[in-house]
């Protein structure tokens, strides 16, 4: 094999420059490769990263919590039964379990284990089963959102700490003071501690603002004579002193951190201290190394020596003041675990009931339903305007100027902001015609002029695309353009017109903006009926639980997005199902 | 002879401001063949169009002139196409059957023309038509099946069958044979042959061979003028325009 030889000009191996040409072009086609699979891999990685976290969040929505409570209604008579104080009853439920609340924050916290809507779960399950009251029986209450969302894991979780010395416990009135036989809380000392010197560099921040102002107004002090000066002076010394006490203070601060010895009084924005003696827990308000001082929750504690095994310290690393639920919250939950008296079922009200201020009573059906209601009257309006105005445009109607004007308008209009067409649906339907706000009649109307054009437009280029020799063939034999055009031409652009009216109804059931203007934002709990019943869509019912304040919501507003999802991935899928299946060749 | 079924005067055809077919009249015997020849572009297919209107579906295309199908204005006010072309029937250059059962394609005329009164009725047509159009033996078996799937050949005797259901008087042939290989197209040479007992048949054809073999009468068009017509025989064997000599020779076209 000889190398590099000049090989004849006709060779297939081509010459040394078209060699190299060629090369480029390859190394062109390799890099272009390369763009397009890293495109597509970045959108690989952000589609799962979107569906990770939708779903991730969407997961904590699927389950819902209850206490298992013994209740007493003691009344037997069905007509005083009506009347009954079920949210007494409940309450008393609660209180009869935890006994120890005496204050009146402390009994709201207790009220807030169970959902306001348990009332009405309770009222309905006796009044169905009225022989129920005769006797106290056990009720299984739903639990609050915050609850909920501790048991899921959403506001911290308590964890054991390691200990190896005894306890030894000294109540006075309510307060108890502890003893560990050995240093066991040295290691949460000092990450309670990191949190002063924290806020000693805070401290010190706010010192140095000052000492600015103290350079600032020395220095203008300087050139300045008369009542000014002295002002300016005043000013400066003023600062001075302030800045001193800052940075005394931050100074106390860094020392109490260094030093082994004292305790430190635990606030509510650090981590949150617990100590397990059997049935008692104690609250820690303040910690040194082996010993402490806090409240207790439960009944008094009767024996002040607890060994290694009978006690237990936890930690809830979530400060008390990031979370909605308290700490006595937490112990009553955990006593509740402990009893076997939570349970977990899956959240069939989710996905039956309508919207609810309380997230654990709030569902998605009455949006749902909604937006059936609305894409009813869309499709109902839009599909047989858009195909007959598409045949018409196409099969029948004279090429001139006016059809022209027509197309560009058709086209413009698809390209109009959908919130432009909100606001012509709130002059037209709300405004004129008078439709009642909020109804899916005024939605579905709005929504069928935002998706006329895209049908029309979609629908044309189904019928366009019918080759001219099947309409030959019909006249040719003998049809009439509308025969023509109904027996043939229709049934062949038809895969290719429903893919763009489902496409079309896809767009419609995803968009808020339009409807908001109509009113379709308003708080409905019904499940709407007909199309002039109050309603809201599913888009919307996203958009107005993503604004809620309450946490539980988040996981909620992630399942409606997965729900929509649901419903558009099927539409999407039927539309593909839809143009395979009817796809002809000629 | 027979008599005259089309008698064409003075027809001149645009298609916006291009002049396509230029002062032609022709008279056009029944239960005859005629052939139309020319090269490309010479408005041969055009003025076949003309004839069961065709053209009307062609927005820019304006026919002015006089074509009388037995006598009677074709393009008379109270004339509707629908009417005319279930009479004159037309076969496309292409086969274009509709994307349905054999048996809809060749009901399809029948049904919408309202010519039968039975399912019974309408069976027979379809049957006769598939027979007249040598197809039945093929497709007796599969009339549920997709006339799209049938071999080039058969799609365009299934064309025919479509196109003689509705019995016209007369058959109008777009250049039937160009898309099918020797043997389909001798089929429906024969069949041509055959239908000339009961219609009069006007092909379009390029193939000079083709127009001498099936037609008892031709017609040589020019750049949309109608150059010679007559007997088949004189024009291929003594014709009396140069250019027609020169044609049929291959000197042009």
């Amino acid at each position: 094999m000889i190398e590099n030889q000049p090989r004849a000009a006709n060779s297939i191996h081509g010459s040394v420059v078209s060699n190299a040409r060629l090369k480029r072009r390859h190394a062109a086609e390799t890099r272009l490769k390369a763009y397009g699979i890293l495109a597509l891999t970045l959108a690989g990685l952000a589609l799962v990263a979107l569906l990770w976290s939708v779903f991730g969040k969407a997961s904590l929505a699927l389950s819902e919590h209850y206490v298992t409570l013994p209740v007493s209604v003691e009344t037997g008579d069905s007509a005083l039964l009506a009347k009954a104080d079920f949210e007494a009853i409940t309450k008393d439920s609660i209180a009869a379990r935890f006994p120890e609340a005496s204050s009146r924050e402390d009994r709201k916290q207790r009220a807030e284990l169970v959902s306001g809507g348990a009332v009405f779960a309770l009222r309905d399950a006796v009044l169905a089963q009225p022989t129920l009251a005769l006797a106290p029986f056990e009720h299984a209450f739903l639990a609050s959102d915050t609850v909920d969302l501790y048991l899921k894991g959403e506001s911290g979780a308590l964890a054991d700490q390691a200990k190896a010395g005894d306890l030894t416990v000294t109540v006075d009135a309510g307060e108890v003071e502890f003893v560990s036989s050995q240093s066991d809380f040295t290691a949460i000392l000092a990450l309670v501690r990191t949190d002063l010197v924290d806020q000693a560099k805070k401290l010190r921040d706010k010192a140095q603002l000052q000492d600015n102002g103290v350079v600032e107004y020395t220095r203008r002090a300087e050139t300045e004579t008369g009542e000014k000066k002295t002002k300016d002076s005043d000013e400066a010394a003023k600062r001075a002193g302030k800045r001193d006490a800052l940075l005394a203070e931050a100074l106390d601060l860094e020392q109490r951190a260094a030093s082994p010895e004292g305790r430190e009084k635990l606030t509510d924005e650090m981590p949150s201290l617990l100590i397990k003696l059997g049935e008692t827990w104690i609250k820690v308000g303040e910690i040194g190394s082996a010993a402490g001082k806090g409240e207790i929750v439960g009944a008094i504690p009767h024996q002040s020596a607890y060994s290694g095994k009978d006690w237990q310290f936890m930690v809830n690393p979530t400060p008390e003041a990031s979370r909605k639920i308290t700490d006595k919250q937490t112990i009553w939950i955990e006593t509740l675990r402990q009893s076997g008296d939570i349970e977990s079922k899956f959240n069939w009200r989710f996905f039956t009931a309508g919207d609810s201020r309380e997230p654990e009573l709030a569902g998605i059906w009455g949006a749902a339903v909604g937006s059936f209601w609305t894409m009813l009257v869309t499709l109902l309006l839009a599909f047989p305007t858009g195909v007959l105005a598409a045949i018409y445009l196409e099969e029948f109607a004279p090429k001139n100027r006016m059809t022209d004007f027509i197309e560009v308008n058709i086209n413009n209009l698809a390209a109009v902001p959908s919130i432009v067409f909100g606001l012509l649906g709130l002059a037209f339907c709300l405004g004129f015609l008078g439709i009642p706000r909020s109804a899916p009649l005024a939605g579905g109307i709005v929504l069928a002029l935002m998706t006329l054009p895209t049908i029309i437009i979609t629908s044309r280029t189904s019928v366009r695309a019918v080759p001219p020799s099947i309409r030959d063939a019909a006249l040719g034999v003998g049809a009439s353009k509308l025969q023509t055009s109904f027996h043939h031409v229709l049934p062949l652009a038809m895969p290719g017109i429903l893919t763009g009216v489902i496409i079309g109804m896809a767009r419609a059931l995803g968009e808020t903006a339009p409807l908001i203007m109509i009113g379709m934002v308003a708080f409905i709990v019904d499940i709407p009926r007909g199309i002039t019943d109050s309603a809201t869509v599913l888009p919307v019912q996203i958009y107005r639980w993503s604004d809620f304040p309450e946490r539980a919501f988040e996981a909620r507003t992630a399942a409606a997005i997965c729900v929509l999802l649901v419903f558009l991935i099927a539409m999407n899928a039927v539309a593909v199902f839809l143009r395979n299946r009817f796809e002809r060749r000629w | 002879m027979f008599e005259t079924k089309f008698s064409a005067k003075d027809v001149d055809v645009f298609y916006g401001t291009n002049h396509a077919i230029k002062k032609v009249s022709v008279e056009i015997p029944d239960k005859t063949v005629t052939a139309f020849i020319g090269p490309s572009g010479c408005g041969k297919s055009t003025f076949l169009r003309c004839l069961n209107r065709m053209n009307d579906t062609i927005a820019v295309c304006k026919v002015s002139g006089d074509i009388r199908l037995d006598g009677e204005d074709i393009y008379a006010g109270d004339v509707d196409p629908v009417q005319l072309r279930a009479k004159v029937g037309i076969v496309f250059q292409k086969p274009n059957p509709f994307p349905k059962s054999i048996y809809d394609n060749v009901a399809y005329g029948p049904r919408i023309h309202g010519l039968t009164a039975s399912k019974a009725e309408l069976d027979d047509v379809v049957e006769k038509s598939l027979r007249r159009a040598a197809l039945w033996n093929e497709s007796k078996d599969r009339l549920t099946a997709p006339g799209t799937s049938l071999s080039g050949g058969q799609q365009q005797r299934l064309c025919i069958a479509r196109a003689i259901a509705t019995s016209p008087e007369v058959l109008l042939m777009d250049e039937p044979c160009s898309a099918l290989d020797p043997i389909a197209t001798a089929q429906i040479e024969d069949l041509i042959a055959e239908l000339r007992a009961n219609f009069s048949v006007i092909i379009v054809t390029h193939s000079m061979q083709q127009a001498a073999r099936v037609s008892q009468k031709t017609a040589f068009f020019h750049l949309g003028i109608l150059v010679e017509h007559g007997d088949t025989t004189k024009i291929f064997t003594n014709p009396s325009d140069q250019r027609t000599q020169d044609y049929i020779t291959g000197r042009f076209g």
